[in-house]
């Protein structure tokens, strides 16, 4: 799969790196990684989609998944980084006021 | 203008009878393009046959550069997963429920996990509204709800191509102006390339940006839709303006009609 989940360490928080394109056949592989990371209960848990290229419902809602398992042990999503395109479709389903967005990795980082 | 769909000398037979007759015409990338023309001219039988349903007599079919015309059934279901459509009636199973129908082609198509297919589906479900109608079954919906299931169902895989066949058949006119805006707002947010076959005007004028015009199996425009708009050949003139075709005989053609001597 052309995925990349490069991990970051910035002010004792971690930050993930995400790159490539997540589609129907990648998403399985991401979900696998974020979960590994939602089971170690890592908060709050940051993603920067600088480095993605496409992404398709299914990554989307893998997000929504791993929101959704971190809640349950009041961790944080931040999401760096959104490109345009995906920003229009998160906030064409609301999704933006779902998820915690920020600018740059170093902004989700300072909160 | 970025191709994606290009047909080359498209001819096509139902029994002896020639339905399209050496059809050529391309498809922009990103736009909104109806195929028109009244009813029995030829224009479902195109769609069946760009969606890979029917194959020609003869002529080529580009989708996204790869003729289809010359792809096994095997080799279909590859381009089939980059197309959505939405048949005349929706052609949702009775036996499963919204919910089911819309997560169908992702369970055949895909190693998502359930849970993931969960999510998609109530964001497909959402995207055309029908939020909290998945555990309907279809006979538990109006024809426009059904519309919209198909719709989100059409969209599962998140296509490239949407193919839509007379969505506005059989809807009133409110039902059918939301559908329109939904056709609009996909267009516009995700980007992709939408293929309505239709002869409702009020629609037309609404979501289309090119327009391909069938007659009698024969391609009589292709363009925009201010082209269309502008142009004065009869045929368009009459479709746009809701006037049937003048077919009146002189009175020594029409005798000859009547006493069967041509």
């Amino acid at each position: 799969m052309n995925i990349g989940l490069e991990a970051v360490t910035k002010n004792d928080k971690k930050a993930f790196y995400l790159s490539g394109e997540i589609d129907m056949h990648s998403s399985p592989v991401l979900r696998k990684e974020l979960m590994k990371l939602v089971d170690r209960k890592i908060t709050p848990l940051i993603v920067d989609f600088g480095g993605v290229s496409y992404i398709d419902s299914s990554g989307i809602a893998t997000f929504v998944e791993v929101l959704k398992s971190m809640m349950e042990y009041g961790g944080a999503l931040r999401l760096t980084g959104i490109p345009d395109s995906v920003m229009e479709i998160f906030r064409f389903a609301r999704l933006d006021s779902v998820f915690d967005i920020y600018e740059s990795v170093d902004n989700a980082v300072a909160c | 203008m970025e191709k994606a769909i290009e047909v080359k000398g498209l001819v096509t037979h139902y029994g002896t009878r020639e339905i399209l007759k050496n059809v050529t015409f391309s498809i922009p990338r990103g736009m909104t393009t109806v195929i028109l023309g009244g009813s029995g001219s030829g224009k479902s039988t195109l769609l069946r046959h760009i969606i890979g349903l029917l194959k020609p007599t003869k002529g080529n079919i580009f989708i996204n550069e790869r003729d289809i015309t010359s792809l096994s059934e095997i080799e279909m279901i590859d381009v089939r997963k980059k197309m959505g459509v939405l048949f005349q009636g929706a052609a949702l199973l009775n036996s499963l429920t919204v919910s089911d129908n819309v997560a169908l082609p992702v369970t055949e198509h895909t190693k998502l996990q359930g849970s993931t297919i969960d999510i998609m589906v109530r964001m497909k479900l959402d995207l055309v509204g029908l939020s909290g109608s998945g555990g309907l079954y279809p006979s538990q919906l109006s024809g426009g709800m059904k519309k919209r299931a198909g719709i989100a169902r059409a969209m599962a895989l998140d296509p490239d191509l949407l193919f839509l066949d007379e969505p506005s058949a059989g809807l009133d006119p409110v039902t059918a102006a939301g559908l329109d805006e939904l056709i609009v707002r996909l267009k516009k947010v995700f980007k992709i390339t939408i293929v309505v076959v239709t002869h409702e005007l009020p629609s037309i004028h609404i979501i289309a940006d090119y327009a391909v015009m069938l007659n009698r199996g024969e391609i009589v425009f292709t363009g925009t839709m201010d082209e269309l708009k502008m142009s004065d050949d009869p045929q368009i003139v009459s479709f746009l303006a809701r006037r049937p075709p003048d077919d009146s005989l002189a009175p020594g053609d029409y005798l000859k009609t009547i006493t069967g001597n041509s």
